[in-house]
């Protein structure tokens, strides 16, 4: 707690939670990351559900690196917004919840990047992704939507 | 004005602002709209620019339809929050410049659209856009932004 009070009294957490532009710029880029990681994750998890399948499975890790930066610009500019009130952020069961979902998010990702894109025997053209690696892009989607939505709601639930 | 304090005044949005999880709902609905709306130009747009060029063209513009449901999606919810402050929203600067984008966004993706329509066998196929809808794809990245830029501000002007 005393960290977290820390936290919001540094220069950077005051000047986020009381500059004219500090709040929105950071908040605007969190959703432009958003956008981002929801566009490229998305496609990526329906692909391996079968949606598009002229698409190339194994081809659609081309669009990591635009998750990524949305991950990446969401990591640093959510890390901003929260320290302008860090003490009632984290205390917040719809942050934790956000939180949790997308350790989930990114656990998920992992193991299906591990399944589907790297245990693929050298050189296959045509990769078909077996039911378990379906459940854990469907799963994939559910936590990054649940994500986004426990996010808006931080500011209207305790 | 008028028009703006009668719109407040509807039995919807006497609803959205006493009844507690209404807007929260829609503004949740309308973040999942834009995930979809800009997540989804995003794809397109940055695909017609050149990335992620192992996947096809045409099935990157296949993803059309989610930037549609989205829009629709933002549309209905955007309407449903614009009711609860019709007479704030409506003078609201912000507001007012977060829809001129909109408007011209829309004139760029109706000129997108017929430039596939018109000439789809070709370009598309062979995964060479011209200049021209290069240039489209770029102004739609800009102006998309320009939206979630503007939409975010509204709170703050």
């Amino acid at each position: 707690m005393a960290f977290l009070e820390w936290l919001q009294s540094t220069s950077v957490g005051v000047m986020v939670a009381e500059s004219l532009w500090g709040y929105p710029l950071f908040e605007t880029i969190h959703t432009i990351g958003m956008a981002m990681l929801i566009g490229s994750l998305g496609l990526i998890n329906l692909r391996v559900l079968g949606y598009k399948p002229e698409l190339p499975v194994l081809e659609t890790r081309r669009l990591l690196p635009l998750a990524w930066i949305g991950f990446t610009l969401n990591a640093i500019s959510g890390a901003l917004l929260f320290t302008s009130d860090a003490v009632t952020f984290f205390n917040s069961y719809t942050f934790r919840v956000k939180m949790v979902l997308i350790i989930l998010g990114g656990l998920n990702a992992a193991l299906l990047g591990q399944k589907v894109f790297r245990e693929a025997p050298a050189g296959s053209a045509a990769v078909v992704p077996d039911t378990a690696a379906k459940w854990i892009a469907a799963t994939s989607l559910v936590f990054w939507f649940g994500a986004v939505c426990c996010g808006r709601l931080i500011a209207y639930l305790p | 004005m008028d028009f703006l304090v009668w719109l407040e005044g509807t039995g919807i949005a006497n609803a959205i602002r006493t009844i507690p999880w209404m807007y929260p709902a829609f503004e949740t609905g309308h973040y999942i709209g834009l995930s979809l709306l800009v997540g989804g130009i995003m794809l397109i747009d940055l695909r017609v620019l050149g990335f992620a060029r192992t996947l096809s063209l045409r099935s990157m513009i296949g993803l059309l339809p989610f930037v549609w449901i989205g829009f629709i999606i933002n549309v209905v919810t955007g309407s449903l929050l614009f009711i609860y402050g019709a007479t704030g929203f409506g003078t609201n600067k912000a507001f007012l410049l977060k829809m001129t984008f909109m408007v011209l966004a829309g004139l760029n993706a109706l000129a997108f659209d017929l430039s596939v329509r018109r000439s789809a066998a070709d370009w598309v196929t062979a995964d060479l856009p011209p200049q021209h809808v290069k240039i489209f794809a770029t102004a739609s990245l800009a102006l998309w932004l320009c939206v979630v830029t503007t939409g975010r501000w509204m709170a703050y002007l």
